[in-house]
């Protein structure tokens, strides 16, 4: 399956500090102040090798700093690595580290140090629920000097550029995870602009400015942070957290859905809005059990759904409808889909329901030798789950099909759906990378990943490893185009809405940007008086 | 009165013993291995047999139990699936603002309870016990997270009296201690009134008043005092329950403390977490009904239990 060595070295473009002109250099009469962001739950470690948890990978873009950082528009550009260089094969990456960095704890940020670090990212003891995954088929890691750094793969790895600029791939100092052993996670030693000051369980977790700090990508100002602190208050009550930002408690905020019109329109704060980086709500077919085993049910149920009633009443308007596995926000989606896609069509549907072999029994229900066409949809307990599920009860009933709606605690759920136990279930996905189609649809992740439609197909296996092993830009772009018609031509899911993000800043703030990872990034942001 | 409180004593003991012993059974007798289910369905064999292992799960069930009890008098139950750390640490690290956040609301509660069950009872047939008996109602039956968020509303956003999930002091105490304590409050109220309603009438109060002592003093001096003693015990439960409470208030306020960590372990399913959190609420309510009982023979030498 590899490719051959095209002898072409592919170098990126290597920005030095002479870019820094003007704007980008540190202004000192900025440094100060707090800046309080609202979290609804707390990180389970802040070890960002072993974390599994979405928050510790949002306050962490503030500890650490990767090896490559994603820019504004999404091109990848300098992190802590000045320049870069892959082999031809795709396989060989040379990364030349920032001279003078260092760790937190004062050690020098060596070629040695990152060794060290992904070194334990991927020992099995670690367990590295995420970190691991990212750095996928690297098999070998060398310093060849104290600033030069070689990455090994065994195999091309598409994902492998974005991957490295998240934030949980940021090196942490080995040394210091030795000597704190279990409580590394609770005071970690990394590279970025923020030090874990303190973390009070159950109430807050203080970041401190770290004063060295001068190896940010390019479109950050050379040298430190100014925001003397930024504080994560964790409030699990979205009410509460909503009073907490209002009264000025709290100066970042995710804005709940149901505040959302509220708060824009009062126009008294910064608002960010963004659509998620991920389909909010499908609906996924068991295509192991009846009735979904039937390619003709999965398309009925395809037209027979209206995404614009959910997007109006669950979501209260603030959302588009999906059609295929990604969403417009995620790098490789093809527009083509929209048209694509199956839209509501009741006609097509019944025409369909009737070739699957249902009919209309005296019960108003659909059904094949005398069985109803019923099935029990799994969901978890969130709010806008909840309301959709509801709204496609009452219009699948409309057709004859009858539809109980079971709920389960998140982990419990996702259990249930790893063994199959569900007819089909609601679900929803953040992620930055069309990679996630291999998360959802590789037949290696039934049972033990998230593919829990339960469909093994060896041609769409050959498709999702074509598009990871690709590098190029263009033909990786075609080949996912041609893996969201194939999933969608095999109805494994109704993709139903994506949401708009919300996140409202108190006026103070100056220069805070929206980052296309979906976190706000501070590197330049400071405070003014209102 | 010594017998009687070694008695109780050798009592709570015993009901602490058969808390453990259910907590211990407890991962036993959930469906499936437990180690597995901590390490979820697509933990490696080697995984599972390491932590079986670790958890002992792999001697006899009584041997299993007994170093359990061993470690657990030790103070040592365990570590925390989920952030690794000891539970006991995890346990005294979230105690200290979920007790301040009860003694608080118990206070509270007293105080509001026994003055306003007093008022109620002396005014009796009048417009201030109805609207006093319509309010305990209200009291009673206002779930505390829809309160404590109108609260938020009225100091917090309002009228800006008091911090909403900042500050540290105890201004910070008081919205989650006004939540916390309202329904003891109201069942306080209820039960004093009544119990002063049947103490009222009796003969030594009459006595009093024709001695010509004065109506405070009666009400306070004379009536009160043994018309309290039902109301003892009811605090001693209602601590349990405000104890109970705190997970709702806490995570309503954003406090940190024992109910919110309670609540994480349960739904990260940290099984050690979780079982460690159960024993000490046991506990502390234990030992809590045990002060209250013993507190009654202090407070009416005329029980006896000898």
């Amino acid at each position: 399956m590899r490719r051959g060595v095209r002898g072409v070295l592919m170098l990126a473009a290597a920005i030095g500090g002479a870019v820094g002109a003007g704007p980008l250099h540190a202004q000192d009469n900025r440094v100060g102040g707090t800046w309080t962001v609202a979290i609804g739950e707390e990180p389970d470690t802040l070890d960002p090798q072993k974390t599994g948890a979405a928050v510790a990978a949002q306050i962490f873009t503030l500890v650490g700093e990767p090896l490559l950082a994603k820019d504004f528009q999404s091109g990848i550009v300098p992190g802590l690595a000045e320049s870069w260089a892959v082999s031809g094969d795709g396989q060989q990456w040379t990364f030349k580290l920032r001279a003078g960095a260092a760790f937190h704890d004062g050690t020098p940020v060596t070629a040695a140090a990152v060794r060290a670090s992904i070194v334990r990212a991927l020992a099995p003891e670690t367990k590295s629920p995420v970190a691991k995954a990212q750095l996928g088929p690297v098999v070998g890691v060398d310093a060849l000097d104290d600033r030069t750094l070689r990455i090994t793969l065994k195999e091309p790895f598409a994902p492998f550029m974005a991957n490295l600029t998240d934030s949980r791939l940021s090196p942490i100092s080995v040394k210091a995870a030795e000597t704190a052993g279990a409580d590394f996670g609770r005071a970690p030693s990394s590279d970025g602009p923020y030090t874990v000051k303190e973390w009070v369980s159950g109430h807050h977790i203080t970041l401190a400015r770290n004063p060295a700090f001068a190896w940010g990508p390019p479109y950050m100002h050379r040298g430190p942070a100014y925001l003397e602190q930024v504080t994560f208050r964790i409030i699990p009550d979205s009410a509460t957290q909503v009073a907490a930002f209002e009264s000025g408690e709290v100066s970042q905020l995710g804005i709940p859905p149901h505040d959302v019109t509220r708060l824009v329109d009062s126009k008294k704060y910064q608002i960010f809005h963004f659509l998620r980086k991920g389909v909010g709500l499908f609906l996924e077919f068991n295509t192991a059990r009846e009735p979904f085993n039937d390619l003709k049910v999965r398309r009925a149920m395809n037209y027979a759904i209206d995404k614009d009633v959910l997007v109006k009443v669950a979501l209260e308007g603030q959302g588009e409808p999906a059609y295929g596995p990604l969403p417009p926000s995620i790098w490789g989606y093809w527009p083509g889909i929209v048209d694509y896609a199956p839209h509501y069509d009741p006609g097509k549907a019944k025409q369909l329901f009737a070739e699957a072999g249902y009919t209309m029994g005296p019960d108003g229900l659909l059904q094949k030798v005398g069985r109803p066409l019923s099935f029990t949809v799994f969901i978890a307990p969130i709010d806008t789950w909840t309301r959709s599920a509801q709204l496609l009860q009452a219009g699948l009933r409309a057709f004859g099909v009858k539809m109980d709606i079971q709920t389960y605690e998140f982990g419990t759920l996702l259990d249930l759906l790893k063994r199959g136990q569900h007819p089909a279930e609601l679900m929803g996905y953040t992620y930055n990378e069309p990679d996630i189609l291999f998360v959802w649809f590789d037949s290696a992740n039934i049972g033990v990943g998230l593919n829990f439609s339960h469909y093994a197909d060896p041609t769409l296996d050959g498709k999702i490893e074509a598009a990871r092993r690709t590098m190029d830009t263009g033909k990786r772009a075609a080949l996912y185009a041609d893996l969201q018609r194939y999933v969608v031509d095999k109805a494994l899911w109704v993709p139903l809405w994506t949401n708009f993000n919300y996140i409202a800043l108190q006026p103070s703030i100056k220069e805070a940007k929206i980052h296309p990872d979906g976190y706000v990034f501070l590197g330049d942001a400071y405070l003014v008086k209102p | 009165m010594v017998g009687y409180t070694l008695r109780r004593a050798g009592m709570t003991l015993l009901v602490l013993l058969a808390v453990s012993v259910l907590v211990f059974l407890m991962s036993h007798l959930t469906p499936g291995d437990p180690a597995t289910i901590m390490l979820g369905e697509n933990a490696s064999t080697a995984d599972v047999l390491r932590l079986r292992h670790e958890l002992g799960l792999d001697r006899p069930l009584p041997a299993q139990y007994g170093r359990y009890l061993i470690n657990a008098l030790r103070g040592d139950l365990g570590r925390s699936i989920r952030s690794g750390r000891p539970v006991a640490g995890e346990i005294w690290e979230r105690f200290p603002p979920t007790l301040q956040l009860t003694l608080a609301a118990t206070a509270l509660a007293i105080a509001a309870g026994v003055l306003l069950g007093a008022l109620a009872a002396t005014s009796r047939n009048r417009m201030v016990e109805a609207l006093l008996m319509s309010a305990s109602l209200v009291g009673i039956s206002m779930p505390s997270f829809w309160l404590g968020l109108l609260l938020i509303l009225l100091f917090g956003l309002a009228l800006r009296w008091l911090p909403i999930a900042g500050g540290s002091g105890w201004q910070a105490l008081v919205l989650p201690a006004l939540t916390l304590a309202a329904q003891a409050a109201a069942v306080l109220a209820r039960l004093t009134r009544a119990s002063l309603l049947e103490v009222l009438p009796s003969d030594y109060v009459r006595t009093a008043r024709a001695k010509g002592v004065g109506s405070r003093r009666v009400l306070f001096h004379h009536a009160l005092r043994n018309a309290l003693i039902p109301v003892v015990t009811v605090i001693g439960l209602q601590f349990g329950g405000l104890l109970g409470g705190a997970v709702i208030v806490e995570s309503v306020f954003a406090r940190s403390g024992l109910g919110r960590l309670a609540v994480g372990a349960i739904q990260a399913r940290d099984f050690p977490l979780i079982q460690g959190i159960v024993v000490f609420a046991a506990a502390v309510y234990a030992l809590v009904n045990l002060s209250v009982d013993v507190l009654y023979l202090a407070l009416d030498p005329r029980i006896s239990y000898d």
